[in-house]
């Protein structure tokens, strides 16, 4: 039994250092936020509910009903029922997904072919009825013209919606470790 | 008054269910300890609560829309789980991911050892009666949620990497903000340790508990942190390795005396040895594609592609609709080191878009039955220490 443990057993010394600890945070910043009052941003890209996308230049949705945003939803909650209309051209009758079953997976997105799916920065989804979160085609593109209207569906789809640069090659302003640059930022991040 | 026989009383057994609703069993675990005063003469226990039958809807889903499942396996670090499924598929397939691609998965997957230990760490105190710790390590758990939401849109069950490689690049931003993390993370190390480390309370409940020696882990079937604190430097990432883990630099902490307190001594080292690696990780990672070019069979076709050119457009729908239908037919097993021990993938291929058989061998699960080996002939409240050191996650251990 050495004098250091002694020491350590009488004055409590580890308890003490860890109420000195303690005592520090309990006069620092606080690190908790006070949610619903506080409400949090959610970040760029967030997969939170659906939208469906509206083109500006024909007011209505993009989607051709081809369904394979429903054949690789793992949790099969896309379903749909397609249509032709006067010009032969195929469009969803009745789009509806089911948020409830829905896994927020973001598979969807990435299987359209062309671009007519997103994912909004939604994500405060609670309401009184199941009936809420059975979306059909008019709430999906109310939620675009909500959430995603302007230059933000735009962005999303420069960077979401292609993540991949063309042909897998294209590697133009990757992100790379900046050595004493990204300390600079650190307080900006 | 009456006269108590102390020979009787003392042999008299009480049946204890433990769970399944138990706040210091993680989740929907139950034991049923039959006890001898305070000491545990049995102990079984009962899994499956939250069984939703993983393997058997992975082989009703193509390997491309499989993988949102593995999300679910262990919840707090889905993102192990999902390199795994992936990194199994490739073997399978036969896909080699690009450099960049192998980088940011290892550099993830340490970010998600991390944060599954720093839930245990948490977890396992607050079991033991030292709540401070839990307030500190979720403050930590925030901030790698926050990146993994800056990464990929999702906190939790992230479903990022892909098969061929990652979903998608990892912007400027993610990266300074990692290296701002991995630059502060261990100071807070010295903070959680100033909090237990030498903690009067804390050794006593974990010096000498749920004692486990090399060969009884090994053929318990234990894995990760469990053998190791038990001094077997086993660990899959030296043995087999996968990604980029052969061309990052670590040591592989192990205990000595295989108890409660050195496996949370190896987890502790597992900490900095993790954020060391991201640290490398960070600084070596090359510019590149992201996605396998060379596997337009296997991988979805770059977006623009897909309304230009006809080729792309067929494998892209073939791919959606019936997965990668020209997956070679074969067997194939490939484990990663999970947070937890040996994750494995096994599958059995018929040459279909889906695996014939998916069968995921998770740690959770042989931890969890080697409960009785680690409980027996202890107190009670032992028994809780024991559940925190596993580091069980029922997620995984039902699936
Ligand atoms: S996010 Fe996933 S689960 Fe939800 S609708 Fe899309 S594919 Fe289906
Ligand atoms: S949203 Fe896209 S994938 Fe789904 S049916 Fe419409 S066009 Fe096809």
């Amino acid at each position: 039994m050495t004098f250091k443990y002694l020491v350590k057993t009488v004055f409590l010394t580890e308890i003490l250092k860890a109420m000195a600890l303690t005592f520090k945070a309990f006069i620092s910043k606080p690190v908790t936020r006070q949610y619903p009052e506080e409400p949090r941003e959610a970040m760029p890209g967030f997969r939170g509910m659906h939208a469906l996308v509206r083109d500006s230049s024909t007011g209505r949705e993009k989607c051709i009903a081809c369904g394979l945003c429903g054949a690789i939803c793992p949790a099969r909650c896309i379903h749909i029922y397609s249509d032709e209309d006067e010009d032969g051209r195929k469009f969803a009758k009745r789009y509806e997904l089911d948020l409830l079953r829905c896994i927020y997976c973001s598979l969807c997105v990435e299987a359209c072919p062309v671009g007519a799916i997103a994912m909004t920065e939604h994500y405060e989804y609670s309401d009184y009825s199941r009936d809420a979160f059975y979306m059909t085609k008019e709430k999906l593109l109310a939620n675009w013209d909500k959430y995603m209207s302007g230059k933000k569906g735009q962005e999303y789809f420069k960077k979401f919606y292609h993540p991949l640069a063309d042909d897998f090659a294209e590697y133009e302003g990757q992100a790379l470790f900046r050595g004493k640059a990204a300390e600079r930022t650190r307080d900006a991040a | 008054m009456e006269q108590v026989d102390k020979e009787t009383s003392a042999r008299e057994e009480l049946t204890l269910s433990l769970g399944p609703q138990h706040p210091a069993t993680h989740g929907v675990l139950k034991l049923v300890l039959e006890l001898e005063g305070e000491t545990v003469a049995k102990c079984t226990p009962h899994v499956g609560y939250l069984h939703r039958g993983v393997e058997k809807l992975g082989e009703n889903r193509t390997y491309l829309s499989a993988l949102p499942l593995t999300d679910r396996l262990d919840y707090v670090a889905s993102m192990s789980y999902n390199v795994g499924y992936v990194v199994a598929v490739e073997r399978l397939l036969g896909v080699e991911p690009p450099e960049r691609a192998k980088f940011i998965r290892t550099m993830v997957s340490e970010m998600a050892r991390i944060s599954s230990h720093l839930l245990w760490l948490a977890t396992h105190a607050l079991d033991i009666g030292a709540m401070t710790v839990f307030l500190y390590a979720f403050r930590e758990r925030e901030w790698i949620n926050d990146l993994f939401e800056m990464l990929c849109g999702a906190r939790l069950t992230v479903s990022y990497p892909r098969i061929g490689g990652v979903r998608n690049d990892v912007s400027q931003e993610f990266l300074d903000s990692l290296w701002k993390f991995t630059e502060e993370f261990p100071g807070r190390l010295l903070e959680y340790e100033t909090l237990i480390d030498q903690n009067r309370i804390w050794l006593k409940r974990t010096i000498g508990i749920g004692v486990v020696s090399a060969e009884d882990a090994a053929n318990l079937g234990l894995t990760g942190p469990m053998i190791r604190g038990s001094g077997v430097p086993y660990d899959l990432r030296k043995f087999a390795p996968y990604d980029a883990y052969d061309q990052v630099e670590f040591d592989v902490p192990t205990g000595t005396n295989g108890d409660t307190y050195d496996r949370y001594r190896v987890r502790m080292e597992e900490f900095r040895q993790s954020n060391g690696i991201v640290r490398q990780c960070i600084e070596k990672l090359p510019p590149g594609p992201v996605m396998a070019p060379d596997a337009p069979k296997f991988t979805l076709p770059p977006k623009e592609k897909v309304m230009e050119d006809m080729e792309a457009l067929i494998h892209h729908f073939v791919l959606v609709t019936k997965g990668p239908i020209t997956a070679p037919e074969g067997e194939t097993y490939s484990a990663i080191e999970a947070p937890k021990g040996e994750l494995g993938f096994f599958f059995i291929s018929d040459g279909s878009g889906t695996p014939y058989r998916m069968r995921i061998r998770t740690p959770s699960y042989v931890h969890a039955l080697a409960l009785p080996y680690l409980t027996e002939g202890s107190f009670v409240a032992d028994v809780i220490a024991v559940i925190g050191t596993a580091d069980l996650v029922l997620g995984e251990v039902d699936r």
